[in-house]
């Protein structure tokens, strides 16, 4: 068999002669056929294939094997449809955990003419694919640009103390909002899944004053709790000692009134045996008690003194006073 | 020979007939131009067909919404504060004949685009005082300005979407000062923690003297009342037992009373008299 040799570029291919004599049909359905199957392709499970025929938007195709006619008829793009992206305002990920502050971008004024520190993550996704590929240049920098503007309007709205705190999630609710609309404004296509405030803090230069004024709030708790724990300490003492007092004077009283019974008793039953002999009684209970009390008393007599009434033995005289 | 001729006739007649079909894309609209003056524009996509070049020939342009990043300007405000204010355009090619015959390519319509938004903005800023630009008029401004800017760029066949304010700074020096006032507005909240948390401390603790004192005088109170209570019924068996022979209790009760009274320093000065003088010689 014949072969006639074809050189295209560096490679040589050895042609049969037979074919060549069939002229140029068969080279032609070849290259026909190839050209055909360059309309091949494949979608991904998280693309869509967006096909235009002569320019013009025809069609989406969903994830598998497709075809398209080939160029220059059709041509198709594959966006990610389901893929979220991600852009960081105020910061950049440098991977490994670490990442570097955007001072930039992350300082902006607030409604009070305070400065905050905020940074945040938007996530969006193609909505719609047709809009996302022919209606807007550059998505990526039209989504940071809009979520920017966004931010910024919406701290602008809220004081310092609202953004760092309480505020929070409504200016992140808000930013959202805005940022859905504006890029709906552009037709972009883009739907905006998530807008999250990393971190808003007071700028590095007056951190330390904000960190003073946390800690002052420690400082007036701190205070209250010892005084608190001073009333704690004192109040249960002092009811303490108010029962105390009060169990005292109950015990007083009883004793007082026992007392006062016993004596009355002891009263009554001297008086009993007094009212059997009258005289006799008196003068052994005087005796008794001279006799106890007598022996170790100094006693001086005095002749033919008072009228010698008994009670006389208290009028001491005054001016011998003491030994 | 003659089919050489037939042959070269054939790939001319279609070389020819591909020169006259072009594509508009999706993301593009045409003006064609015949020896140079326009004739017509074209803005939906598809396949159009024209008579080849030098005839006629097109001119492409992006049907998409174009960006443009303003470099960030210093703007005064109505008060005279100088902000940094960076902003962004987005602008769409509505009228690709009058786009072409006035600017002609991208980039001088940015450098028109870029002039007019600039004075429409200081124009604009000029009449609010910056507290507002900051706040909540700066939807109202922008929307001015886009309103503004779009009626100026019209004759250049250009559709002004958005004017977008990304960023209003303070210059450096005008920061210190907003630092400097942050400063003292947490210093003063500090104090005002601190001096709260001493008050409420000294009103605890000063309630807490009070009640303490006022508990113990509750007591004092009550113990007093039970110990009076005590007396009086003291008193009252006494004077009930006693009032039966008064004689004899003041008979005991100075018995007792001379027990109490006498001890060893005691001097008894007897009259000889005495009834006890007597007992005691008898």
């Amino acid at each position: 068999m014949a072969y006639r040799r074809i050189i295209v570029g560096d490679s040589e291919i050895k042609v049969p002669e037979k074919l060549l004599t069939l002229g140029l049909i068969p080279i032609v359905l070849i290259v026909f056929f190839g050209w055909l199957s360059t309309g091949i392709y494949k979608v991904g499970p998280d693309e869509v294939g967006v096909v235009r025929t002569f320019g013009e938007f025809t069609r989406v195709d969903q994830p598998g094997l497709n075809y398209h006619f080939p160029y220059p008829i059709e041509s198709v793009d594959t966006p990610k449809v389901t893929e979220v992206k991600r852009i960081e305002i105020g910061f950049r990920s440098l991977g490994n955990g670490q990442y570097r502050a955007i001072n930039q971008e992350s300082l902006m004024l607030t409604g009070d003419e305070n400065i905050v520190d905020a940074e945040m993550i938007v996530q969006y996704k193609i909505k719609s694919p047709e809009a996302y590929l022919f209606d807007i240049v550059k998505p990526r920098l039209t989504v940071r640009e809009a979520a920017e503007a966004s931010l910024r309007t919406v701290v602008g709205r809220h004081n310092i103390d609202e953004s760092l705190t309480s505020g929070k999630l409504k200016i992140q609710e808000e930013t959202k909002a805005l940022l859905q609309e504006i890029l709906d404004k552009y037709g972009a296509g883009i739907q905006v899944v998530a807008v999250q405030l990393q971190d808003v803090s007071p700028p590095e230069q007056v951190l330390g004053a904000f960190k003073d004024v946390a800690s002052a709030k420690e400082d007036k708790n701190r205070m209250i709790n010892q005084a608190e724990g001073y009333r704690n300490d004192l109040i249960p003492k002092a009811r303490g000692e108010a029962e105390a007092r009060i169990r005292n004077a109950e015990g007083f009283k009883q004793a007082r009134t026992k007392r006062a019974e016993g004596d009355v008793a002891k009263f009554k039953s001297m008086l009993k045996e007094y009212r059997k002999a009258k005289n006799i009684t008196k003068k052994r209970l005087y005796l008794e008690t001279m006799e106890e009390i007598l022996p170790g008393v100094e006693k001086v007599i005095v002749p033919d003194g008072d009228n010698g009434n008994v009670l006389n033995l208290l009028n001491l005289n005054p001016t011998k006073g003491k030994k | 020979m003659k089919k050489n001729i037939f042959l070269a006739t054939i790939i001319l007649g279609l070389l020819f007939a591909f020169s006259t079909v072009f594509l508009v894309d999706e993301t593009e609209q045409v003006v064609i131009l015949q020896f140079g003056k326009p004739i017509r524009t074209i803005t939906e996509p598809g396949l159009n067909f024209k008579l080849p070049a030098p005839f006629q020939t097109a001119s492409v342009f992006d049907n998409r919404l174009l960006e443009y990043d303003v470099p960030p300007e210093e703007i005064l405000s109505q008060d005279k504060k100088s902000l940094i204010v960076d902003n962004y355009v987005r602008f769409r090619i509505v009228n690709p004949l009058l786009f072409l015959q006035t600017v002609q390519s991208v980039p001088i319509a940015v450098t028109r685009l870029d002039d007019i938004v600039y004075s429409k903005l200081r124009q604009e800023l000029g009449t609010h005082e910056m507290a507002e630009i900051i706040t909540e008029n700066r939807d109202v401004i922008m929307e001015k300005v886009t309103r503004e800017s779009n009626e100026a760029t019209g004759p250049y066949g250009i559709e002004v979407v958005d004017v977008r304010i990304k960023r209003v700074d303070l210059p450096q020096e005008n920061e210190k000062s907003i630092y400097a006032r942050m400063e003292a507005e947490r210093m003063r909240q500090a104090n005002k923690f601190r001096s709260e948390g001493e008050e409420e401390a000294q009103k605890i603790r000063a309630t807490t003297d009070r009640d303490k004192v006022v508990v113990l005088a509750d007591a004092y109170k009550i113990a007093q009342e039970i110990r009076g209570e005590g007396e009086a019924k003291a008193l009252q068996i006494y004077a009930d037992a006693f009032s039966k022979d008064p004689d004899f209790y003041e008979f005991v009760r100075t018995l007792e009373t001379y027990k109490k009274v006498i001890d060893k320093n005691t001097t008894l000065v007897l009259p000889s008299n005495s009834k006890l003088f007597k007992i005691l010689t008898e």
